[in-house]
């Protein structure tokens, strides 16, 4: 019932404008799940494709651009009810999400290089 | 919001081709490896396969993760009505001396004042 805390920000043009802090706690934490997921999923389509080094680092930025796309077209023209700012939906997370995607497409190429190792023995 | 059983089926339908591109792969390296030849890359059918699937499995994502929330604090507001923002629950009063009036009204509840204030709290509860 209760609306909880309000954030207020100073808005360019001079306006101060309160933001319901639940409402950008709960939109924080479905981009959160969008982007782990979306990390799980590249690190895994770029094992499985076999990129590496140079190749897997920019799938992997293709795909948070990509992700960036998609949140905005599900978000809408009007993405200032949703969004403080545009820019950190992009940015945000980004190195986190690096290390799930690393993880998850070295456990795909793993299995490649240990499947390589087993002929060769 | 509920993700809908549409939802679903894309979400699934994104993963079982994104394994069916992984099956793929696998099998195109096996096929190199016992024709002996150098892997140089996949084939372009596999890799347009995997990224398609990539994207799809995301919108999938995207859709049961949820609805966003407006975030200006005033709409949430805006929907509540003054009966709604005035109700107060901890300072609803149940007792009221009119009710001496009463021919109901005995005097043995009265002797004790907290006894009293219990019982018409039992009976507005009940």
């Amino acid at each position: 019932m209760a609306s909880g805390r309000v954030k207020t920000k100073l808005e360019k043009t001079g306006e101060i404008v309160a933001y319901s802090e639940a409402a950008v706690r709960n939109n924080a934490a479905v981009l959160e799940y969008c982007r782990t997921s979306m990390a799980a999923l590249s690190g895994g389509t770029a094992g499985l494709l076999g990129l590496t080094s140079f190749y897997g680092f920019a799938f992997y930025v293709f795909a948070v651009v990509g992700l960036w796309g998609l949140i905005l077209i599900k978000a809408g023209s009007q993405w200032k009810k949703y969004f403080i700012s545009r820019k950190t939906i992009l940015t945000h997370g980004f190195f986190g999400g690096l290390f799930v995607s690393f993880c998850c497409s070295m456990s795909f190429l793993d299995n490649q290089i240990v499947l390589k190792m087993n002929k060769k023995t | 919001m509920v993700a809908t059983f549409l939802q679903k089926c894309i979400l699934c339908f994104g993963f079982l081709s994104l394994f069916h591109a992984a099956f793929s792969a696998a099998q195109h390296r096996t096929h190199l490896r016992i024709t002996e030849q150098e892997f140089d890359s996949l084939p372009i059918d596999i890799l347009i396969q995997g990224i398609v699937s990539l994207f799809i499995t995301m919108y999938g994502v995207m859709c049961i993760a949820g609805d966003f929330k407006e975030i200006r604090a005033t709409v949430d507001l805006e929907s509540r009505s003054w009966e709604t923002l005035r109700n107060i629950p901890s300072f609803y009063i149940f007792n009221h001396r009119g009710k001496a009036f009463s021919p109901e009204y005995s005097k043995h509840l009265a002797v004790n004042h907290y006894s009293n204030q219990k019982l018409s709290l039992e009976e507005w509860t009940s």
